[in-house]
């Protein structure tokens, strides 16, 4: 058997503590970039200043890759907040195809199928579609409406299983966006075992392609799909096939899931003006 | 069609190592990627909260392979019907604390284990101890668990076998899965003792002797001996914390190579009960080189040992039996 070439794999924020090493060397040739870097929300501090931390960091970084990495290198942005961090780096990274910068949001998809499984007492693998759309913040919306389990041998919609609209639209919802701040409250520590877990499955999904029938989230630049505004990184439903991503298209969206799509927009376009002005 | 799952016990699961261990055995790493697991969790009340957390975790990571999660503190829950145990909990050494303290506070901890291990453990379970003093507490296992089979309780000296191996792949400047057949003699702790003297290097004109690769015996009878015996050291210098991933990664490796076999050729090192084998007195639990296959780990017969390593087999033998006369008078 031939083995195959090598892939080199960047990680940032590799030791978990805001260090300068150089930039250039831990770039030069990567194929993969996994952005874990960021300068981390202390007591006391201003959305204002978190921000302008990284936006810092974020832009300068984008200047490294863009240098001095592979050719279709793949980008993932975890670090928080990941979708801005991610729409810097893709601003001041202008010879990086945008279709190869995204953001974390395979964790909350991950925690989504968890609760539905945990919820339906079946195996996580038994359940698939769940959506997140948006901001990997607490205006994520997490959507079971076109998600399935299979139960004895068949596929049945997730609300019809459930068969709590309520539970659905309130408790599940508020879990899944809020499952963090319970990480941090038992382990006195941040999600670091199903982050790092989640972005090992965002890569391979994107680079060895989705199962057939299964769609994942990503943060993706967003083309308008869904009358979400372009320019943004927007956690999208995407199958990947051949190394790219593409957005599902076609799904309805009821007026429910309308205004929370709506709001998560609404809050990513007020970070993309605060990180403007933290430029200038 | 899919495998019954396998249940795997991971006791001190809270703490750092077990952090690293568990999305390991969940994705497949120990036991193989069409594997199913059950992962039983213990650790101390303290931690409950924490464990709890982990157990979030794990179920907020959706493996596929991972069929069930059991978080407790009660030692029998936890220990029931499980085919793997590895025993990551202990009570670690704190300033100002003697020997025989840590001694005796891990003696009472493993006797009470070793007790419903042997109770509630399915028949045939593999037992791996990795909290310090690992070949120790694995011993106290033993001698408490009278109805395991001895061939079922080992400790970790694949750390150190594979530490071995990365020191000399970095000597050498090849990749480290060229090089194999090292060996980690005796006690988990300074005075083990690593032996290249049947180690080689895949190499385009075939396998070759480390030894005659490297030429500098003062090195590898010298610096390289004393760089594995105290990596430890040297990473809680660079991170202030223990070793965990790589601890994590070779606790992976050892049962994964006792399960499912060692490659053709190759050997490894695990801490087993000696037969006497190599003059080592019967007993101890004292690491050996050893092959892999059905399930069972056979120690390597035959090695030619030299004066050099016959010295330090020796005092690493005379280690571990003081450990075990210090161990016994903790329990009386």
């Amino acid at each position: 058997m031939v083995a195959t070439d090598p892939v080199r794999v960047l990680v940032t924020g590799a030791a978990g503590v805001v260090a300068t090493t150089d930039v250039a060397e831990a770039c030069k040739d990567v194929n993969i970039a996994v952005m874990v870097g960021g300068f981390p929300r202390k007591e006391g501090m201003e959305r204002k200043d978190v921000m302008t931390k990284n936006v810092s960091i974020y832009k300068a970084q984008a200047s490294a890759l863009e240098k001095h990495a592979a050719a279709d290198c793949k980008v993932l942005v975890v670090a928080n907040p990941a979708n801005t961090n991610a729409l810097i780096l893709k601003e001041f990274a202008p010879s990086i195809p945008e279709k190869n910068i995204t953001c974390l949001t395979r964790l909350d998809h991950n925690r989504a199928l968890g609760q539905i499984s945990e919820k339906l007492n079946v195996h996580v693998s038994d359940v698939k579609n769940v959506i997140i759309w948006g901001n990997h913040s607490s205006t994520q919306y997490p959507d079971v409406n076109h998600a399935t389990a299979t139960i004895n041998g068949g596929e049945k919609p997730v609300r019809e299983l459930v068969n709590d609209d309520n539970w659905l639209n309130t408790e599940f919802i508020t879990t899944v966006q809020q499952r963090g701040a319970a990480i941090i409250k038992a382990r006195k520590l941040s999600s670091a075992l199903s982050a790092a877990s989640a972005a090992c499955d965002h890569i391979r999904d994107w680079v060895l392609g989705t199962p057939k029938g299964t769609w994942v989230s990503m943060g993706v630049y967003s083309d308008g799909s869904y009358d979400i505004p372009n320019g943004l990184i927007y956690s999208f439903p995407v199958t990947c096939e051949k190394g790219d991503w593409s957005i599902v298209q076609g799904l309805k969206i009821d007026e429910f899931s309308q205004d929370k799509m709506k709001k998560t927009a609404a809050e990513l376009i007020e970070e993309k003006e605060l990180a403007k002005s933290c430029l200038n």
